[in-house]
């Protein structure tokens, strides 16, 4: 297990130096540069005032030298200085992450216990009005892009009632029931197509399970409903839907970019853009490094769960 | 008198007791401000920094302004600005002086910045020392988009405390309507100027609070504003609000007291129509569309073609098409009414492409042909611009006017982090622009965007003669002079297509009806952000 883990830290250390470069070299590839930004915004460009703040900002060293430089920042904690807004970016980054990070935990929780329930049910009812009830509900939360769903509840909240969740953040610890009604909507709209992808999964493995010897000689034993469905099929079914689960964490981590938007909530995935378009490379490098971080981390915690679903599951044995 | 002689006058009486009832009834008594309240508002976007004179965005003038104060300023109650709306802030009054070559100001004394320093005529020559790039400027701008504004100061000198002397090269009526702009605010000599990028310490009406970077900004009521009685809020809160369907439900659903200027007109539509009781705001925003043709680029260093290009361009067409009807017409001044400086009406009618539209385009191949182009060998021309919507739906109609000319024209979408440098470096055929003047003043307009050399004149228009009446117009005293040279330039910008007009966009704003005193200029969107007058009706 020990070993296993190791081997699995040391590709992610791998994977995330990969990443590093990637992103080094992608936002370099991206036309113009912070000086760029700043004279476009001034409407003119004065090439002498523009070559002073490159230097001063340190972009017109060569670009290993640059990557080297943030490498040795980032290994020793520091994350820089924000070239925009001339804050410590851990000062920008640090406030943003919890609202995206409560985002992504209750649209999970909204997926799970949405998908793992309905999936479940439309496959012991299998080809039964309720079953097509469900596929129906969960092909619509796929056909439905998240953001367009956040629009229109935002719309017909404030057509039906004249009301909007709040456009200005509540933190949950000055205000526990406002910050959920401010998160309740928005987790809603990107947790129910999460919740689509979770049913159908658990749908077809439970399908799958049900059809096993044992599940049978369960059912011959006279068995209850209950402990042979959700106690013996639905662990043995839970090993697919732990790996979406997973994925979806990571995806929802950078993809609630629009979500946060539409929401009017001040996380990180919102403000990358905003980096990105500034070409704020200390915000958007340290950020999207954030994000790797939180996928390689959630792979790793998935893989690790099989073992506790599925003792038959060896780590370190061919 | 006999009774029935009574009767008419009775009558009459009765009706004028009755209407006089009715109107007294209906007649709003003009309330009494209310102090109190935070105003909460949404702006175009979030503020790059709150340094005025390092920006040239609406959204920092809108945002810092109630932190700061000028020297004068325009009277934020009157609609249209001009020189005779300019009212005095931190100047208690000024005097123009040797034939108009010094401006004096004689300052108040009563006046503290935010951080409990007295400000004092130092603070004013330091700031405008820094903005017009003095040898001696004890600080530094990182951009200094306004340069040229003060480009006649020769000096700035402080003999006491409470007396500031601009000397200038030559007289300059408008110098006082420049350092009445948004944009010019006197700014502390005892904090550096970077630490204006999220921080503000004025003189003004809002101390400020707190900025967090792209969410929001926010400011609490100064106790010892040097105006007595004024704030009349507690504070103001900006909340940064990127989507606009969310803005406009923000607002609706009461979230909000007003939205920022910047609103087209059909997000205001679609908000009035969730509620009926929410009050426009329309303004002249002293923005134009225009199109900048590359005069050191061939074919276009040939009159005919710029001028075939300039007639192509219908402009009906465009107020309808990618204005949606918001709006006017003219020429490189704000047209009137709202503008002060406009052409007439008349004179607009005869510009290029103001005329009859089938007739200026056979005008247009015309003119083509004898410059050597024709079906057999169409001119080719790449229209670039911003990537930006605002933008592209108005260059994708002039690929099309253009094309019904028998111009080869395509469209080229820049990405907006580089479309000023490709600006800068001439790197274009023809681009469609949008030009934001701060004031609605000839100086600042024609100084930027037309004289010779002027960073911002993209095209490279230089003519000697429009150099010298520039120059000339700027020194006139007499303003029926100055409007009288002022028109004869703007003719002839438009006659030689220095930079083709092809409208100037309205913008709009939406609030509450209990937001009170918010009085929306007309002519410009930059100069009206002090917000001590508003007040809260709830």
């Amino acid at each position: 297990m020990r070993g296993y883990i190791t081997k699995r830290l040391l590709i992610a250390v791998v994977t995330l130096f990969g990443m590093s470069i990637v992103i080094f070299v992608l936002m370099r590839l991206a036309p113009g540069n912070i000086t760029d930004i700043i004279f476009e915004s001034a409407g003119y460009v004065d090439q002498e005032d523009k070559k002073r703040l490159e230097v001063e900002l340190g972009i017109d060293r060569p670009l290993p030298v640059q990557y080297g430089a943030w490498m040795r920042e980032l290994l020793s904690g520091d994350l820089g200085k924000s070239y925009h807004y001339e804050l410590p970016a851990a000062d920008i980054i640090k406030p943003r992450l919890p609202v995206t990070l409560e985002l992504a935990f209750l649209a999970l929780a909204f997926s799970i216990l949405l998908g793992v329930p309905f999936g479940v049910i439309s496959a012991i009812r299998q080809d039964k009005p309720l079953d097509y009830v469900l596929r129906v509900v969960s092909l619509a939360g796929l056909s439905m892009p998240s953001f367009w769903l956040g629009m229109i509840v935002i719309l017909l909240l404030v057509r039906s009632f004249g009301w909007i969740p709040s456009v200005q953040y509540v933190s949950p610890f000055d205000d526990l029931r406002a910050n959920l009604a401010q998160f309740f909507f928005p987790a809603l709209a990107v947790g129910y197509r999460s919740s689509a992808l979770i049913m159908r999964i658990t749908r077809s493995a439970m399908l799958e399970v049900l059809r096993e010897d044992y599940i049978r000689t369960a059912w011959a034993k006279g068995q209850r409903e209950g402990p042979v469905v959700w106690r013996h099929a639905l662990k043995n079914a839970s090993l697919p839907v732990i790996t979406l689960i997973g994925i979806e964490f990571a995806f929802l981590i950078g993809g609630l970019i629009v979500t946060e938007t539409v929401f009017n909530l001040p996380g990180v995935a919102r403000y990358l853009i905003d980096a990105i378009q500034w070409r704020d490379y200390p915000i958007v490098q340290n950020l999207v490094m954030l994000i790797a971080v939180i996928v390689v981390l959630a792979n790793l915690t998935v893989d690790l769960l099989y073992a506790w679903l599925d003792p038959r599951i060896k780590y370190g044995r061919p | 008198m006999t009774r029935r002689h009574l009767v008419g006058p009775l009558v009459l009486t009765s009706f004028l007791v009755l209407v006089l009832i009715g109107i007294s009834a209906h007649a709003q008594p003009a309330k009494a401000p209310k102090y109190g309240g935070v105003l909460v508002g949404s702006p175009l976007s979030a503020p790059p920094s709150l340094s005025p004179h390092e920006e040239a965005t609406i959204s920092t003038v809108q945002q810092a302004s109630a932190c700061f104060n000028n020297l004068v300023y325009f009277d934020p109650a009157k609609r249209q600005e001009s020189a005779e709306t300019l009212v005095p802030e931190l100047a208690e009054k000024w005097s123009w002086q040797d034939n108009h070559r010094n401006l004096v100001f004689f300052l108040r004394k009563d006046v503290k910045w935010h951080d409990g320093k007295p400000f004092t005529s130092k603070d004013v020559k330091y700031t405008f020392d820094m903005v017009r790039g003095a040898k001696d400027a004890k600080g530094k701008l990182r951009v200094n988009p306004r340069k040229l504004w003060y480009a006649n100061i020769e000096a700035i000198e402080a003999p006491d405390p409470h007396t500031v002397v601009f000397r200038l090269n030559r007289p300059q009526p408008s110098l006082l309507l420049m350092l009445a702009a948004g944009y010019s605010p006197v700014m502390p000599e005892h904090v550096p100027v970077t630490e204006f990028k999220n921080k503000c310490v004025g003189t003004g009406p809002f101390k400020f609070k707190e900025h967090r970077p792209g969410e929001s900004v926010e400011f609490v009521k100064n106790p010892d504003y040097f105006v007595k009685g004024r704030p009349y809020l507690d504070g103001i809160k900006w909340v940064i609000i990127k989507d606009r369907s969310t803005q406009i439900a923000a607002l609706q659903s009461g979230q909000l007291d007003v939205t920022g200027i910047g609103w087209n007109a059909a997000n205001v539509e679609t908000a009035k129509k969730g509620n009926a009781r929410l009050v426009v705001m329309e303004a002249d925003s002293g923005v134009n569309d225009n199109l900048l043709i590359n005069f050191k680029r061939a074919p276009f260093t040939d009159a005919r073609v710029r001028r075939a290009l300039n007639l192509a361009l219908d402009r009906k067409a465009y107020v309808v098409g990618p204005r949606q009807g918001a709006a006017t017409f003219g020429g490189a001044m704000l047209p009137r009414p709202s503008g002060v400086w406009g052409l007439s009406d008349a004179e607009v009618k005869k510009l290029p492409g103001m005329g009859d539209a089938a007739k200026q385009k056979v005008e247009a191949k015309k003119v083509l042909a004898e410059a050597g182009f024709g079906p057999g060998k169409p001119l080719k021309v790449t229209v670039s611009t911003r990537a930006l919507a605002i933008y592209v739906d108005t260059a994708s109609w002039v690929v099309d006017q253009l094309r019904q000319v028998g111009i080869d024209a395509t469209l080229e979408q820049i990405e907006t982090g580089v479309w000023h440098p490709k600006m800068t470096r001439r790197d274009f055929d023809v681009a469609l622009n949008l030009t934001g003047i701060g004031i609605d003043e000839p100086d600042a307009n024609f100084l930027e965007n037309f004289r010779c050399g002027s960073p911002r004149n993209y095209s490279d228009y230089c003519s000697e003669d429009i150099d010298r009446l520039i120059a000339e117009q700027s020194q006139i005293l007499d303003r029926a002079k100055r409007l009288k040279l002022v028109h004869e330039i703007d003719r002839r910008l438009q006659a030689d297509g220095a930079r083709p007009i092809l409208g100037w966009g309205k913008q709009y704003a939406l609030l509450w009806p209990h937001v009170k005193n918010w009085v929306q200029h007309t002519n410009s969107i930059y100069n009206q952000s002090r917000m001590q007058e508003v007040w809260l009706d709830k």
